[in-house]
């Protein structure tokens, strides 16, 4: 019956519907260039879901825990073994993405006798200016973007993922209207940036919130949450670019939004 | 017995003897092949002190009477907290280091937390033990200092010394190794027990400092150990491991030291 291409393709939009409804309540998860790094943060109410891969790349991910954690392994042992077998700098967020996680996601999700992965993945890679940094996306289809080619034309310095494709667009033309500065600046930024993604989410909610709809809507939500951030040093001490951020990095910027 | 060493069945185990392997120089293998003259380094010293572990080695590289190299690199950061310093053959030791560099970061990413000080300390010993198979044949012998930062232990700052079989020990305020080893554990041990200053109780200039001297002494009278050579700006690698991570002592900060060193005022 499947070998029919009507059949199949509408097994393929059913099993399309069924994963964006799982994904749907993903808290948004964004990545920002400062000067200082990459900084890479979300809100979560229970489990880790931003993860240092390599020594400059950095992931976050939403959906199934144990797709996420497949994929996480998966994205450690091709970054592991390029680097143990080649050099550090072998080591390519690009190519990976390309070569490696794009086809693996898109077959998974074709082959409809088999489980596709529930996860949408945002890699970050750090470089040595912000112009160089990279962002890459990936959708449980293997639908891939990136915040540039490598020419650079027309380039982001974000990238966010989230549980449905208004909020991530919503949040995304906030953040465009931002410039890259100081983390110390870019924390708050990200922070509402988050706050973005989680308001349109709700279908209910059209539009970009303005000042104080904001600031509101993060004060009720806010307390479910727990921030989760980490740093990708731009110049870090040793090779290792990854740090996390803990909550007392966040306590300034967050006790604006407590009652 | 001559016939069975020139056929190569019985080989002379004349390094195995000595405390230390690389003492002896490269192994006298009495077959038709001429030996493969093995590059060996070295002087390396790690002691505890103020403001957790000073680390160091010389930076000489030598086969058999050749000097091979007067800027290796031979203490290696292995992760955020962690310096192996090496001593004996290179090429096995530089494997090793990248070997656990990459198996203690794995181990972070995937397991999501930091291995045990007690499970990196064990992984260069299995690493040594595996290689013992080349040691007896004479060539690519190790004999590592590893010194690392535990969080949390009451005495945070460690150092341990490995024989060339892996057998790891943990040292109390010091360790050497290598072929200038001896003379500097002798230093060590006059600096800390008979000193001005335990070494324990010394600043980051005077353990600099001691490390230093130690090393130069070490060179006058093993050629395997380069020492500090003025004309040509070699100075040894000094690396300081405390809780905020590992910093390596700048060219400029070892040569005002050891200038100082030289015109005390």
């Amino acid at each position: 019956m499947i070998d029919e291409p009507y059949r199949w393709v509408e097994a393929i939009a059913n099993r399309r519907e069924y994963i964006e409804s799982e994904l749907a309540p993903g808290s948004p998860t964004l990545a920002l260039s400062c000067e200082e790094g990459v900084l890479l943060l979300t809100f979560g109410k229970d489990r880790k879901k931003i993860f240092e891969v390599y020594d400059q790349i950095a992931l976050g991910g939403i959906g199934h825990p144990g797709d996420i954690e497949r994929l996480r392994m998966m994205a450690i042992e091709l970054a592991s073994t390029e680097g143990f077998a080649r050099s550090v700098s072998d080591v390519s967020l690009r190519r990976m993405a390309t070569y490696s996680f794009s086809p693996t996601l898109k077959q998974a999700f074709e082959q409809i006798y088999g489980a596709p992965y529930l996860a949408r993945l945002l890699f970050a890679e750090v470089g040595a200016t912000p112009v160089d940094d990279l962002f890459v996306t990936l959708d449980y289809d293997g639908a891939m973007t990136a915040n540039s080619m490598s020419s650079g034309k027309g380039r982001d310095h974000f990238s966010v993922i989230s549980g449905s494709r208004r909020s991530a667009e919503q949040t995304a033309l906030f953040l465009r209207n931002e410039e890259v500065g100081p983390l110390s600046r870019t924390l708050p930024v990200a922070v509402r940036a988050w706050g973005v993604g989680l308001y349109t989410a709700n279908e209910d909610h059209a539009d970009v919130p303005l000042g104080d709809e904001l600031k509101n809507f993060l004060k009720t939500h806010l307390k479910a949450y727990s921030v989760e951030a980490a740093l990708l040093e731009r110049k870090p001490k040793t090779r290792i670019a990854f740090t996390e951020l803990g909550e007392d990095k966040f306590a300034s910027i967050l006790a604006e939004y407590k009652e | 017995m001559t016939l069975l060493r020139r056929s190569g069945a019985l080989r002379e185990q004349n390094h195995l003897k000595g405390h230390l392997p690389a003492v002896n120089g490269h192994p006298s293998v009495v077959n038709s092949h001429p030996p493969v003259v093995e590059t060996i380094a070295t002087t390396v010293l790690a002691f505890k002190f103020s403001d957790g572990v000073l680390i160091a080695g010389d930076r000489r590289a030598t086969a058999g009477n050749v000097v091979m190299y007067d800027r290796a690199d031979k203490v290696l950061e292995i992760d955020r907290h962690s310096v192996m310093a090496i001593a004996g053959s290179p090429a096995t030791a530089w494997e090793m280091a990248r070997v656990l560099e990459h198996s203690f970061q794995f181990y972070r990413r995937s397991q999501l937390q930091e291995m045990s000080v007690e499970g990196k300390v064990r992984a260069l010993s299995k690493l040594l033990r595996d290689n013992l198979g080349m040691v007896l044949q004479g060539v690519g012998v190790v004999v590592p200092l590893f010194a690392t930062y535990d969080h949390g232990a009451d005495d945070a700052a460690k150092v341990f010394f490995y024989d060339a079989m892996g057998a790891q020990f943990e040292a109390t305020d010091f360790a050497a190794s290598g072929s200038g080893g001896p003379s500097v554990r002798s230093i060590l041990y006059y600096e800390n027990a008979w000193g001005k200053t335990p070494l324990r109780e010394l600043d980051q200039k005077g353990a600099i400092t001691i490390a230093l001297r130690a090393l130069d002494t070490a060179a006058e009278s093993d050629t395997a150990t380069g020492g500090i050579d003025r004309l040509g700006k070699i100075f040894p690698i000094v690396k300081i491991v405390n809780q905020d991570g590992i910093t390596t002592v700048t060219f400029d900060v070892l040569s005002s030291l050891f200038q100082g060193t030289l015109s005390p005022s």
